[in-house]
């Protein structure tokens, strides 16, 4: 041990001499390179994660997130769509911003596959989420119901999003349908469901616990202006492409700006 | 006739339609969907084939570009040139593929190019078979015709200048390769000129075969020694040994076809890359034409020939250009490459109790999913694989269905009937015990619970289940022994409905599998009662008869059931968790099989030890 630090010591004094001998602009020099490096990294990193700009589009299976993707991206849904096994991700200037003049800030769009057993995905996006939309399927809402409410649910008590008080759009898709359901009647319903739902997870022992957060105000019958953060309903029709969340323009989550435009 | 061909991203999006393109109808329901969420999904990738309504589905990956392409014909039609034209269409649509774009139009005069092709092909053979079976002299002439397609062109010509040795016999293979090369650069007509010229080219072939026969027999039989080992060179080559396993299975099926007038084993074509297969089928004609004695010796030089290129293989790659090409990022993995590290991860599920079977199937479809895609600068072929298994597992394990019992049981008192719930399982796996803890734990929750004891056959099943009512000071429905449970547990859930009880839990018998009396019992009772969850109660200690008992309780409950829509297992309840440690695999081995969640887990002897499925540290203990 004590040669150890006897051997150390030597090393010391030979390097502190080895550095006298050096002219001293050099190690000034050096010494300023290696601060700037560091400030350097530091301001990228703070830029990077700084202001999350993405939007994620979440919701069941076959309720069109896709094809909402793809109108926002291209302006048209192609050839139609088939169920994700992957999410789409890309950043792009929206579709109906390309035209337009002055500063258009590119959006980073996530469409999380719906299929129940890619849930975990949400899992991995929701972190850098600006903002959730949460697509229903209007026409074919009841049936699909309790599957689209319980989903909701574990967006809307996800730690994350409660922390971050990350707004969510429920968007009730295909409502150009002569059968689809108002997005009136569409919100009362997923209230109601979440309200069961809120009883039935409440009650499950704290062993199997999968959400992270109490939902609105116990004791109270649940509605959207419960919870800590936004959430605004809108309704439209992907596959049309003309009306996406055309009710935005009263929409006072400041993420979905971005999307109101395509009106 | 091939009702759908389509081309799409994993993301979703559809690239190419031939029912657009074409012009045809288009597809009824949504077979392709249905495809996707039950097959793709669930990690049965490497099967062969999907059925739905009345549409059979063969697709294929290419995974690098993240697209699928997916053929779809009608069930009742059996056609062999689907696999091919799958491959076919692969091949030239990965050329034209740029991920920004999204409109093909132009693919249309392409595909219907290369599905005549592909048509003709599955014709001729077909043909050719039927002319084997009914006139076996002449038959030559036509098998000769039989294996089209661009070797076919290369080999018919060489077998035609047969006599005059070897050297012709290389040319005519060169020119056969140009007719790939340019087949490859898009342009068709090479294909449809060879297919012509080959029926022109077929007739003369069977003369100077037949000349050459009786007198020449020397050169003849040159010639198809160095065919036979052109071909079987480049099957390895393409294959990179990985189809060596097989290759004696094809050898074998080759001897048999020697016999005169038997069929040829035309089914292989289903499943075999269509390449090696029509090298086979070529090397295996022109044996026929030369006669049987010197097959033997043929079959010794190929051996030997095949063993050098597969000690070739790994030679040329040494370790300094794969740890270039592991730092660059640009290698793409084969097959081969994966196949050690998906062998340690097979041994490691199997480790730890996962079915054999399952970790097998389970291994198919990593591969299946990996194949083709490249290799990211600075990772390592098992952590890549590795990272894809635990996507894999973590899917599987997911739940597809709600699992909240307790809405479902609300629901129910909302429509004002009770929720029932059936256990059933085999023999000693702990059905009464975990029984009464599920019956504790909706009692916490503030529901009302009535015990239906069907279990009429095991003597003391009653008394038991009394014991557990008794501490659980709830009501318990009984009729003794030697009664019909059906009747019984009908009588159970009427008395709940007068009690206005909310949920009802009815205990069964146990039995094995097998024991049809006893499923039939048990298939009468599902229907007649349809219960709101049949919960299938396992055991976490058993390890390749999960696969068994599951299946076979699927079954059976589904063939002898009077009425059409059978009703199957909804549920898992796995017993005995906390006397596993860390073979977990049972629970994997069930979910996947059956599709089923795992609803509960039973971790010990009270009332209070049960738990949910966590299915993170689950994925995490099988792949420690």
């Amino acid at each position: 041990m004590d040669e150890w630090v006897h051997q150390a010591e030597v090393w010391v004094r030979q390097a502190e001499s080895w550095i006298r001998q050096q002219p001293t602009e050099q190690i000034y020099i050096a010494a300023a390179v290696v601060a700037l490096t560091i400030l350097l990294l530091i301001v990228a990193s703070c830029l990077k994660s700084s202001k999350p700009n993405t939007i994620v589009l979440s919701g069941l299976s076959g309720s069109g997130k896709t094809t909402i993707f793809y109108q926002l991206r291209d302006g048209s849904s192609h050839q139609g769509t088939v169920t994700s096994m992957e999410e789409n991700n890309d950043t792009f200037v929206l579709h109906s911003e390309q035209e337009r003049k002055g500063k258009v800030k590119p959006v980073h769009v996530v469409d999380v596959p719906g299929h129940s057993r890619l849930k975990p995905k949400l899992d991995e996006v929701l972190p850098k989420a600006a903002g959730v939309v949460f697509i229903v399927d209007a026409q074919d809402f009841l049936s699909s119901m309790q599957a689209a409410a319980e989903y909701l649910y574990d967006i809307l008590t996800k730690a994350i999003v409660v922390k971050k008080k990350v707004p969510v759009l429920i968007f009730c898709n295909k409502t150009d349908k002569v059968t689809a359901h108002s997005k009136e009647f569409i919100k009362k319903q997923l209230e109601k469901e979440i309200n069961k739902l809120r009883e039935s997870r409440n009650a499950i022992s704290s062993a199997d616990i999968s959400d992270e957060v109490q939902l609105g105000v116990p004791g109270e019958v649940f509605n959207f202006s419960q919870c800590q953060n936004k959430v605004a309903v809108a309704e439209g029709a992907g596959s049309t492409g003309t009306i996406i969340f055309c009710t935005a323009s009263a929409n006072p989550l400041p993420m979905l700006d971005a999307f109101h435009v395509d009106c | 006739m091939l009702e759908e061909l389509l081309i799409f991203t994993r993301g979703g999006l559809i690239l190419w339609s031939s029912c657009r393109a074409l012009g045809a109808a288009a597809l009824k329901g949504s077979p392709i969907d249905a495809l996707i969420r039950s097959c793709l999904l669930e990690e049965r990738s490497a099967d062969a084939s999907f059925s739905q309504d009345n549409y059979a589905l063969k697709w294929t990956f290419h995974n690098d570009l993240g697209l699928v392409f997916v053929a779809v014909y009608q069930k009742i039609l059996h056609l062999l040139y689907v696999d091919d034209l799958l491959a076919a269409v692969r091949r030239e649509f990965s050329q034209i593929y740029d991920p920004k774009r999204t409109s093909y139009d132009d693919f249309g005069d392409i595909f219907r190019q290369l599905h005549r092709e592909a048509e003709a092909r599955a014709e001729e053979m077909k043909k050719s078979k039927q002319a084997l079976s009914s006139r076996p002299q002449p038959a030559l002439s036509q098998k000769k015709v039989g294996p089209k397609g661009r070797r076919g062109d290369s080999h018919g010509a060489a077998a035609n200048k047969g006599g005059s040795g070897a050297k012709d016999d290389s040319d005519g293979d060169d020119s056969g390769n140009k007719d790939q090369n340019t087949l490859v650069n898009g342009a068709f007509k090479g294909q449809e000129n060879g297919v012509r010229k080959e029926n022109s080219l077929a007739r003369p072939v069977v003369v100077k075969g037949k000349e050459n026969g009786g007198p020449k027999d020397n050169g003849a039989f040159d010639v198809s020694k160095l065919q036979k080992l052109r071909t079987n060179k480049k099957n390895v080559a393409a294959d990179n040994g990985t189809k060596k396993l097989t290759k004696p299975d094809t050898k074998k099926k080759g001897k048999q076809d020697r016999v005169w007038d038997d069929k040829p084993s035309n089914k292989k074509l289903d499943f075999t890359d269509p390449a090696d297969e029509r090298g086979d089928e070529v090397t295996d004609n022109v044996a026929v034409i030369e006669g049987e004695s010197m097959m033997d010796k043929d079959e010794d030089l190929s051996s030997d020939s095949e063993d050098e290129e597969v000690e070739d293989g790994p030679k040329k790659k040494g370790w300094f250009s794969s740890m270039f090409q592991s730092i660059a990022g640009n290698n793409v993995l084969e097959k081969s490459d994966l196949q050690p590290a998906l062998k340690a991860l097979k041994d490691r599920l199997m480790a730890k109790n996962v079915a054999e079977e399952i970790a097998e199937k389970l291994c198919e479809s990593v591969a299946a999913s990996l194949e083709g895609k490249k290799l990211g600068s600075f990772t390592r072929i098992s952590s890549t694989v590795q990272t894809a298994m635990e996507d894999a597992l973590l899917r599987i394990l997911t739940p597809r269905r709600s699992i909240d019992i307790l809405r479902d049981v609300h629901a129910a008192k909302e429509r004002g009937r009770p929720y029932v719930i059936v256990f059933v399982g085999v023999n000693g796996v702990g059905k009464s015990t975990n029984l009464a803890k599920v019956a504790y734990w909706l009692l916490q929750h503030n529901l009302s619970v009535t015990l239906a004891a069907c279990d009429t056959f095991r003597s003391g099943a009653v008394e038991q289940l009394r014991t557990h009512a008794r501490r659980l000071q709830i009501p318990i429905f009984e009729k003794g022994y030697e009664k019909d449970p059906a009747v019984v547990a009908r009588e159970a859930i009427q008395e709940a409905t007068r009690n206005k009880s909310d949920v009802v839990l009815v205990d069964t018998a146990g039995r094995m599998q097998d024991n049809e009396p006893l499923m039939r019992a048990l298939s009468k009772l599902i229907n007649l009662n349809s219960p709101d969850l049949v919960l299938f109660v396992g055991e976490a200690l058993v390890g390749n008869d999960a696969v068994d008992q599951l299946t076979k309780f699927n079954q059976k409950l589904a063939d002898l059931s009077a009425v059409p829509t059978a009703r199957l297992i909804d549920g898992i309840l796995l017993t005995k968790f906390d006397t596993i440690d860390d073979k977990v695999g049972a629970a994997l081995s069930m979910v996947y099989i059956s599709g089923a969640p795992v609803m509960f887990v039973g971790c010990g002897q009270s009332y209070t030890d049960l738990k949910k499925l966590n299915v993170k540290s689950i994925v995490k203990t099988l792949l420690k």
